[in-house]
């Protein structure tokens, strides 16, 4: 996996971070300056949520994430298989959501489309029907 | 500040109930009126976490004063999440012991069972933050990393979680108002089905009907209320630095016990919020009742249990009792008071001081009472 930067935000008068970035500061009523902090991290803790609510598919993983720096988030991953508090992982986002550990692009895609959940299958749908219609097309054109 | 007392008290059997939220919210505050032997009170609040999801109904402080024949009764909806029934006691205290109403009925209940349950579990959802909440966290989900959190850094164990469950459902056999009326084992508790890792089915409280009340009153009556504490902490979790102890418990406890004049030295039975098993565990220290570190221990060891040294969710708790939302707090506290004047038959402890705890959202908004019968 890269080690790149996250967007963040930095309060003038605490130095808190947060990510995603906000505009006030949780304990001050202060605007909060941009910043970076580094998509590497440690586990806070997660868990395996086995009922979740409506557009997400179980077992679903999460974990709170503390990144160096100290700005905490909440990220999706594939499995807890070997993960403990405490284990260093990176944090990938992808369409704006962030996923821990290390990840191919093949698992990137499959948890792209697991979240996507009900527009994931419409989305694969429409590209079946496409392709069929083109696979149509040429078989009618062989004849 | 004037001395405010709780002149009745009153509750529905909690559970799978057929009745609307207005017929059990009346039901419960004409059982209150009429044991404070009022029939009308100067001020009406009324708490409903998420009325309008959950009953299609809104501007419930007059959909109720007008149920319950008193419309021209000033009525007021108070909302904290999971402990508004308790903000609804705080909103009453304040009227009261500023000197604005004399006699204040507060009712709350909440009203769920008729809807699927992913369904609620989403409703009750919407009082997490909505970042986090895009993630798919539901009260369960965040329960689950607060367990696994306190576990690895407190040393908590499964057993000791596990047993609060087991003397919470021993406690509710005894209460013919209790949601669930059976024991269940250790065994049972831990092996039952897993949720949110570690967190089993058996280590959280059930979707629950009902409603609860009290009559509060500037005139001396057999229970007063010695202090009331509100605690706040940030509604996202990540914002927090630790997961394994409620700051709004911690800030909420301190003022109780300062408005008080005394400690947690003096309470000899409580109710603590215990949606989910842990909770109970990490609350008992929070609010100073038992030391750090000792809480597990003391559960295992029967301390809490109804013949312990200090009994906790005499009622059965959340976890037996029942959790209809904004009914809780409230219900926590006629239990403390039918305690306090010798009325819990069947369950009765020896205690003059009592204190009750509310966790509102993910410990967002937390409160802790205290209660003292007359001397």
């Amino acid at each position: 996996m890269n080690v790149h930067t996250l967007p963040a935000s930095r309060c003038p008068r605490c130095h808190r971070l947060v990510v995603p970035p906000a505009r006030l500061c949780p304990d001050h009523p202060v605007t909060m300056e941009a910043a970076t902090v580094p998509n590497i991290g440690e586990v806070v803790s997660f868990t395996t949520l086995h009922s979740p609510p409506e557009g997400f598919k179980a077992p679903l993983h999460i974990a709170l994430v503390e990144l160096d720096g100290g700005a905490r988030l909440f990220c999706h991953g594939e499995e807890t298989k070997g993960i403990r508090i405490g284990s260093s992982v990176g944090v990938e986002s992808l369409d704006r959501v962030f996923y821990f550990s290390h990840m191919g692009f093949a698992d990137r895609a499959r948890l792209f489309w697991r979240r996507a959940g009900a527009r994931g299958e419409k989305v694969a749908s429409i590209t079946k029907s496409v392709v069929q219609g083109i696979w149509r097309g040429r078989s009618s054109g062989d004849s | 500040m004037n001395q405010v007392w709780i002149a009745g008290a009153g509750m529905t059997r909690f559970g799978r109930r057929d009745e609307t939220l207005p017929d059990l919210m009346a039901e419960a505050a004409l059982s209150a009126l009429a044991d404070a032997m009022i029939e009308q009170p100067d001020g009406l609040v009324v708490a409903a976490m998420n009325p309008e999801e959950f009953t299609g109904a809104g501007n419930y402080g007059s959909l109720i004063n007008t149920h319950l024949g008193l419309s021209h009764v000033p009525a007021l909806r108070v909302e904290t999440a999971t402990s508004s029934g308790v903000a609804a006691v705080y909103t009453a205290f304040a009227a009261i012991a500023s000197g604005l109403h004399k006699t204040v009925l507060v009712v709350g209940g909440e009203k769920m069972s008729h809807m699927a349950t992913p369904r609620v579990s989403e409703i009750i959802g919407r009082s997490i933050d909505p970042h986090e909440r895009s993630y798919g966290t539901t009260m369960p989900a965040l329960a689950g990393l607060i367990t696994r959190a306190a576990m690895h850094r407190r040393g908590l164990t499964l057993r000791e979680i596990s047993q609060v469950a087991v003397k919470n459902h021993a406690n509710g056999a005894r209460n013919h108002l209790a949601h669930f009326q059976e024991a269940v084992t250790l065994e049972a508790v831990m092996e039952s089905r897993l949720v949110a890792d570690p967190l089993r089915l058996f280590h959280c409280c059930p979707i629950s009907d009902g409603a609860a009340a009290i009559v509060m009153t500037a005139e001396p009556a057999e229970v007063r209320i010695a202090g009331i504490g509100q605690g706040t902490d940030t509604i996202a979790m990540r914002y927090r630095s630790d997961l394994t102890a409620f700051v709004a418990t911690q800030t909420a406890a301190q003022a109780a016990y300062r408005m008080a004049g005394f400690g947690p030295e003096r309470v000899e039975v409580a109710e603590i919020h215990d949606a989910f098993a842990p909770f109970e565990i990490i609350s008992l220290e929070d609010t100073g009742l038992i030391p750090p570190g000792k809480a597990g221990r003391a559960t295992l060891e029967g301390e809490t249990a109804l013949d312990g040294r200090l009994p906790i969710n005499t009622s059965g708790g959340l976890k037996a009792r029942g959790h209809p939302l904004a009914g809780t707090g409230i219900a926590q506290i006629v239990e403390l008071c039918w305690q306090l004047r010798g009325m819990a038959a069947g369950r009765q402890v020896q205690a003059q001081v009592a204190l009750a705890h509310s966790i509102g959202g993910l410990a967002t908004n937390n409160w802790v009472t205290l209660l003292e019968a007359r001397r």
